[in-house]
């Protein structure tokens, strides 16, 4: 009887297990999936970024939310050199790296730090440069190492970029989320420990929030800086919490464990936007959701096939059944808001009719089923893979083609699309930088593999020349043309059928004021406040 | 008692020795279809002999996410499958030893076919489903309980132990007494389900001992002299009722694990089930022989050892230790 009575005692006393005036400087952020590293330099997954970019790091300038104009960040002022191949920028001075049980500073940010941030990134000599690998495929892709000659360092506190040829775009990449400055110090002492692959992991910046924790649950725990060179945050204590399931995130954010959580399932966009205690942010990205027609499969080289194939599959249904709000339709690679986007009016793709007559013009093999391979769950591109892909079953079985659905885990997928014994593939792809050319490079050129994001196989003599002639065309009106032709040549061969453009959502508590989010380089905390709304 | 104790240390290895094999085999199976690390030119025995010296020397290998030691990582992980376990064997034994005393003194009257019942459907409800509508329950009463995860984020409990319970109260400088009823409410839930199962078994067990019990001659004497019926129970019957469940739990203890470790996955808990899980869906394959290799020792150590205390407290079976003889 005691013990029943001690029960009882126990759970009714636990019901005051919330502790208000604990969580009242605390936020907790929970989202879909977790970090690949701590450095946006080399993850440009969107749960890297969220957790590294504004929280963690400053960069030399940064991009004005409401005016859209580059405002300096870690730089004060900048000049340009009259050829315009010269930038000179001179660094704010007093600003200290984060200090934690792992680094202590020394010194002030100076003119070395930019150097070595920089240097790693586009010096093949330097001793970070591959430093966990990963920047040898990075990098491939990128524009920034054909932008710049080199980096000089004119004093402690000026650095000067010099350009290889007049380029706008610098202050563009300068902005971007691999621009972050890193301590120079710390990477010193971590060479001389012997593990500089720290550096990724244990990351120092100079950001609002300090580094404390990550533990192999998903839970990453931020402590305030208090050294903040700029205004310090209210939040004491800042909380990324990993948590696959978009059911269990938004239970948690109506229990008041999450303060905001990222990606909230889909389906449930319509009942969070009726709850008047969260605010639902919404903001239209370039990231699409796609579908890869592998053109070294026997069954579906023809191109002809690719466009009957894509004209069967309706994209219009998989967008209202698989994303309700969370994604608007698409029929291009890019977004319409890009300045290369080839509008098509009046071209309705699908035709099932039309697919079926076409097909049966080709040496399509009926008998045989095509294979489509995708993710098994969920990512920020596809709130359900496998639903998606029973659209597009059902859509092939209409025109008498068999599928079969096969849903592989990241480890087998892999190893999958790098034997490429698969004929559709279920995808998507990150944009990061609002250039065309981030998102045909890795999806067209002949030197992207599927790991960068080919899964196509695509490789197009004509396309490649295209691509490398729009990144050095000066006459900008050309470089749209470049892009035109690259679009109807997608349209033509089919390599992709574009399904979707996704957006980028995030349902914030109300008691929660000032989180920005930027759709390029992730959530902001900085300006965070947390009311008491009882 | 020596050759008792050898002989059941015996068993002990021979059982450990067929699953370490067991877990080579399986460690070995991953090494060549992954390829996660160089094939070696030794042979088999060879091979077998250098692993089984790692794994006593209690080196099971790194994990291939962060190369931290799996040994100390599962080890953490079935910690607090086991705080899940204990809780549960508690809340259940509060509820389901006085229902099993009441069903086996009452024996076939509309009490006992009530309790047995309850305990019977108890029985039949499959675990994991009872966890998934329990984690649906706070979304119709409004937020009483947290389905999801150990504890708050909130709190930073550095990990001493591994048991939640007992290292909150490592903090209580930092958060009084907040943390540690935090982790109690966060228990309350997934033990209740774990307990669903265990309380089934338990009244089961309790009543059968009971009736038997009851039976008994020395009770029939004890009728006979005269003491009254409350005397008769709680003198002479409990505490000869009580003690042959023990070792009938015991069988149930695999059970109860793996029961836990599907609740973990249900509740988001971070136990060695999830562990698991996770490892498998991220291809670290390593972890599932060292998980293996934990989970197995433990319930043979444990085992073993209810087995030796049970012929120390119970004069009947110590009928064993001269058996053979």
């Amino acid at each position: 009887m005691r013990l029943i009575c001690l029960l009882f005692l126990i759970v009714s006393l636990s019901g005051c297990y919330q502790n208000k005036t604990l969580t009242k400087n605390t936020l907790i952020y929970c989202t879909d999936s977790q970090p690949t590293s701590f450095n946006p330099q080399i993850s440009d997954d969107i749960a890297s970024l969220d957790a590294t970019t504004h929280q963690l790091f400053n960069r030399l300038v940064k991009v004005d939310p409401e005016t859209n104009e580059f405002v300096p960040d870690l730089a004060e002022h900048w000049q340009q050199s009259e050829d315009k191949l010269r930038y000179r920028f001179t660094l704010r001075q007093h600003v200290s790296f984060h200090q934690t049980d792992y680094f202590t500073p020394t010194r002030y940010l100076n003119a070395d730090d930019i150097l070595f941030s920089f240097n790693r990134m586009f010096d093949h000599q330097h001793p970070y440069h591959t430093v966990n690998n990963k920047t040898v495929n990075y990098f491939y892709n990128h524009p920034f190492t054909e932008l710049l000659s080199t980096i000089n360092k004119i004093d402690e506190h000026t650095v000067e970029f010099v350009l290889t040829k007049p380029d706008v775009t610098l202050l563009a990449n300068l902005a971007a989320h691999y621009a972050v400055i890193h301590s120079a110090e710390y990477a010193q002492q971590l060479l001389a420990e012997g593990h500089p692959e720290k550096i990724d992991f244990k990351p120092i910046g100079t950001g609002p929030f300090v580094f404390k924790s990550f533990d192999n649950n998903g839970t990453i725990r931020y402590k305030k800086n208090k050294q903040y060179w700029h205004s310090v945050s209210n939040i004491e204590d800042l909380i990324f919490f990993t948590n696959p399931s978009a059911t269990k995130r938004y239970t948690k954010l109506l229990s008041g464990e999450c303060d905001a959580i990222s990606y909230p399932a889909a389906s449930q966009l319509q009942t969070i936007s009726e709850n008047k205690q969260i605010s639902l942010n919404s903001k239209s990205t370039s990231n699409i959701s796609l579908l890869a027609f592998n053109t070294k499969a026997e069954k579906i080289s023809d191109p002809r096939v690719r466009q009957a194939l894509a004209q069967a599959i309706d994209t219009e249904t998989i967008s209202q059944a698989v994303y309700f709000q969370s994604a608007m339709q698409t029929d291009t690679l890019l977004s319409k808001q890009s300045w290369a986007f080839k509008p098509r009016f009046n071209e309705q793709l699908f035709n099932p009719e039309q697919a079926k007559k076409e097909l049966s013009t080709t040496p399509f093999n009926f008998t045989q089923p095509l294979q489509i391979i995708l993710p098994d769950g969920a990512n920020v591109f596809n709130p359900n893979f496998h639903k998606t892909a029973e659209l597009i079953q059902a859509n092939l079985l209409a025109i008498g083609v068999n599928s079969t659905i096969v849903s592989l885990n990241d480890n087998t997928l892999q190893s999958r699309l790098n034997s490429g014994d698969y004929d559709i593939y279920l995808t998507g792809i990150n944009v990061h930088i609002k250039d065309p050319d981030s998102i045909f490079r890795p999806l067209l050129s002949c030197h992207s593999t599927p790991e960068t994001g080919n899964t196509s196989y695509w490789c197009d003599a004509k396309t490649q020349d295209l691509l490398d002639k729009s990144i050095t065309e000066n006459n900008f009106a050309q470089r749209i043309k470049n892009y035109y032709q690259i679009q109807d040549e997608v349209y033509l061969q089919r390599p992709y059928l574009p399904i979707a453009h996704v957006l980028r959502l995030d349902a914030i508590s109300k008691s929660i004021l000032n989180v920005e989010v930027n759709p390029l380089t992730g959530i902001n905390f900085q300006n965070a406040i947390k009311q008491d709304l009882n | 008692m020596l050759s008792f104790l050898v002989r059941r240390l015996n068993l002990l290895v021979i059982t450990a020795f067929i699953l370490s094999i067991l877990a080579f085999a399986i460690d070995r199976t991953i090494m060549v279809h992954h390829q996660t690390q160089p094939a070696l030119q030794q042979d088999y025995v060879l091979q077998y002999l250098s692993y089984l010296w790692h794994i006593l020397s209690g080196d099971f290998g790194l994990s291939a996410l962060d190369q931290q030691p799996l040994l100390q990582r599962g080890l953490t992980f079935f910690a607090s499958t086991l705080e899940l376990c204990l809780v549960a064997l508690v809340f259940s034994c509060i509820i389901a030893i006085p229902l099993g005393l009441l069903a086996g003194l009452f024996r076939n009257t509309a009490l006992d076919y009530g309790i047995m019942t309850i305990a019977i459907i108890g029985l039949a409800l499959p675990v994991f489903w009872v966890g998934v509508m329990a984690v649906l329950l706070p979304s119709v009463w409004g937020d009483i309980l947290p389905v999801d995860g150990n504890m708050s984020l909130v709190y930073d409990v550095p990990l001493v132990t591994g048991f939640l319970l007992i290292d909150t109260l490592f903090v209580t400088a930092q958060y009084g007494l907040f943390a540690f009823f935090d982790r109690v409410a966060h228990l309350i839930l997934p033990a209740s389900v774990l307990s669903f199962f265990l309380i089934a078994e338990i009244v089961r067990l309790t009543r059968h001992s009971m009736t038997m019990v009851m039976r008994s001659n020395y009770i029939q004497t004890a009728y006979a002299k005269g003491f009254s019926r409350t005397k008769i129970v709680f003198k002479h019957a409990l505490n000869n009722a009580l003690p042959p469940i023990i070792p009938q739990l015991r069988l149930q203890l695999s059970t109860i694990l793996s029961f836990a470790m599907t609740i973990e996955i249900v509740f988001n808990l971070n136990g060695i089930g999830t562990w698991l899980f996770n490892s498998l869906k991220t291809g670290d394959y390593h972890a599932l022989p060292a998980g293996m290799l934990i989970i197995t020792g433990f319930i043979l150590m444990f085992s073993i050892a209810i087995e030796i205390a049970m012929v120390i407290i119970s004069p009947i079976r110590r009928g064993s230790l001269y058996a053979n003889k």
